[in-house]
């Protein structure tokens, strides 16, 4: 093993050549199989569980940096947030008493339609780990994991919109994949026209593209795209983004549109994942604020996020922008600093 | 200097790697962010030029995974950039480690531009977008911290070796 490095004899150059093509066939073979359909995660997961405690090792000094400028802030910032945090708070809470009026109205309905009821869903405040990732990769790491209830395939949103999918779950934090990410395709919905596509990630973090919008499509620029349910993953009518761009290319079968998501891809401290609670029709009839959720979240102290609002999203097809557009502006105001 | 010594360390060999990892991804200005050199190659190359450590292939590949695995990228992009990386070094060992510091830095640099070719070539297969001129940034960094680590990482090494009798 030890040979004479940098000697040139042909056996131990050709020797290392033979190693080198090998290792090289293997990084290559992994990134194929990674790219093409996730089939290394057993290996991803395996060396995760060996990095986890570095991450939240880096994190430290910065949450504690964090922690310590709290203390430091002075006191009339703070009586002047918490002001503003109380205005705010009385005046969701107006809006959620509507809500409250509508749930139960829905529930009626739905109940005449003969309707599945609305599924339930808690909302889980997550803050970001300070990790930077490679610039290539579209993914965040959060400062949840197994042990708070998070699962591969929850939607992540932020105060704007959807953010994202958890891809990767471990101990204490989870990665999730941004929309933007070009493996990532979710189905929307645009509004009004109700046409329903897919939106691709496009690999920059401002635009997502839909590839396979038919040529006399209705839609305009300025359109509002919301999730549509269809994938099962994200609940309906979650606001996605808006049509910023659209073009009809002669020649081609379909016309193509660029999206601007809402949700803010880079600039987030604490984002909100969506847990489904199993369907329990007489939840619908209680006011929603009551299920508060993050009594039971980790020890991380980011209990200063509790979101309160388990608002119900819509689980079926009806047409999007009712309450379930509403309850995620509502559930992360509270989450801006 | 002789590969021996080399031998000895293994904490502070491993230290200096986390320590790097760490570097890759802790949190940095959005305007520093495309400054941000490729560590763990800066410290594996100084290992593998200084010392009998991270000679072989396999290290480097595993390294390679871990950086992986931290940043989130494709599965085997940086295992694949470092077991390249490490194969040249290992071909041009004799002839750099006795350059002077400064002509080190030019030979490493060189070493970091072609594994910025490496990754040009994946993430162009990936992205099919050019990735933009801040791409090229991180060797040049690297040729300004060569010297500098060359001379940290040396005197933590001499300093635990004349610590021992």
């Amino acid at each position: 093993m030890n040979g004479p490095y940098g000697q040139r004899s042909l056996i131990s150059v050709s020797g290392g050549t033979a190693r080198l093509m090998a290792y090289s066939l293997l990084a290559i073979t992994l990134m194929a199989l990674d790219f093409r359909g996730r089939y290394v995660d057993h290996v991803r997961d395996a060396a995760t569980q060996v990095i986890e405690p570095l991450v939240l090792l880096i994190d430290l000094p910065f949450h504690g940096a964090d922690r310590l400028a709290e203390f430091w802030t002075r006191r009339s910032e703070l009586v002047e947030r918490i002001r503003r945090l109380e205005r705010d708070a009385v005046r969701k809470n107006a809006m959620l008493g509507d809500l409250a009026d509508l749930t139960v109205e829905n529930a009626r309905l739905r109940e005449l339609l003969d309707a599945a009821p609305r599924q339930t869903r808690r909302y889980l405040a997550a803050e970001l780990a300070a990790i930077d990732l490679d610039p290539f990769a579209h993914r965040i790491v959060i400062k949840r994991g197994r042990v708070d209830g998070v699962e591969v395939g929850m939607p992540v949103i932020d105060a704007g919109g959807v953010l994202g999918q958890v891809e990767q779950v471990d101990r204490n934090t989870s990665r999730v994949i941004l929309l933007t990410d070009p493996d990532h395709a979710l189905p929307v919905q645009i509004l009004p026209a109700g046409e329903r596509t897919v939106a691709y990630g496009s690999g920059r973090v401002d635009r997502l593209r839909l590839n396979d919008l038919p040529m006399n499509t209705a839609v305009e620029v300025g359109d509002l795209v919301v999730t549509s349910g269809l994938g099962g993953r994200f609940t309906a009518g979650l606001p996605v983004g808006r049509l910023v761009a659209l073009e009809r290319p002669a020649g081609q079968p379909f016309a193509r549109a660029e999206i601007e998501p809402l949700a803010g891809m880079d600039r987030n401290r604490i984002v909100l994942v969506l847990q489904a609670v199993p369907a329990e029709p007489r939840e619908v009839d209680t006011p929603p604020a009551e299920a508060v959720e993050d009594a039971d979240a980790g020890a991380e102290g980011t209990e200063s996020a509790s979101p309160t609002a388990g608002e119900p999203a819509d689980a079926s097809e009806s047409p999007a922008g009712d309450g379930a557009t509403n309850a995620s502006p509502d559930a992360a105001a509270e989450d801006r600093r | 200097m002789s590969r021996r010594d080399g031998r000895e360390g293994l904490p502070i060999v491993i230290g200096s790697l986390v320590v790097a990892l760490a570097l890759t991804v802790v949190p940095l200005p959005v305007l520093l962010e495309p400054f941000r050199p490729y560590w763990v190659a800066l410290v594996m190359s100084y290992w593998h030029l200084e010392s009998g450590r991270l000679h072989e292939l396999g290290p480097a590949f595993a390294l390679g995974l871990l950086v992986d695995v931290l940043t989130g990228s494709l599965l085997g992009r940086h295992a694949l950039s470092l077991v390249i990386l490490n194969f040249l070094l290992r071909r041009f060992r004799n002839r750099i480690r006795f350059f002077p510091p400064w002509q080190q830095a030019l030979a490493v640099g060189a070493l970091l531009f072609n594994d910025r070719v490496v990754h040009l070539w994946v993430v162009g297969l990936l992205e099919r977008s050019w990735p933009g001129w801040a791409f090229w940034i991180p060797p040049l960094v690297g040729i300004a911290l060569w010297p500098w680590l060359f001379l940290l990482l040396d005197a933590l090494r001499s300093r635990r070796r004349g610590a021992r009798p």
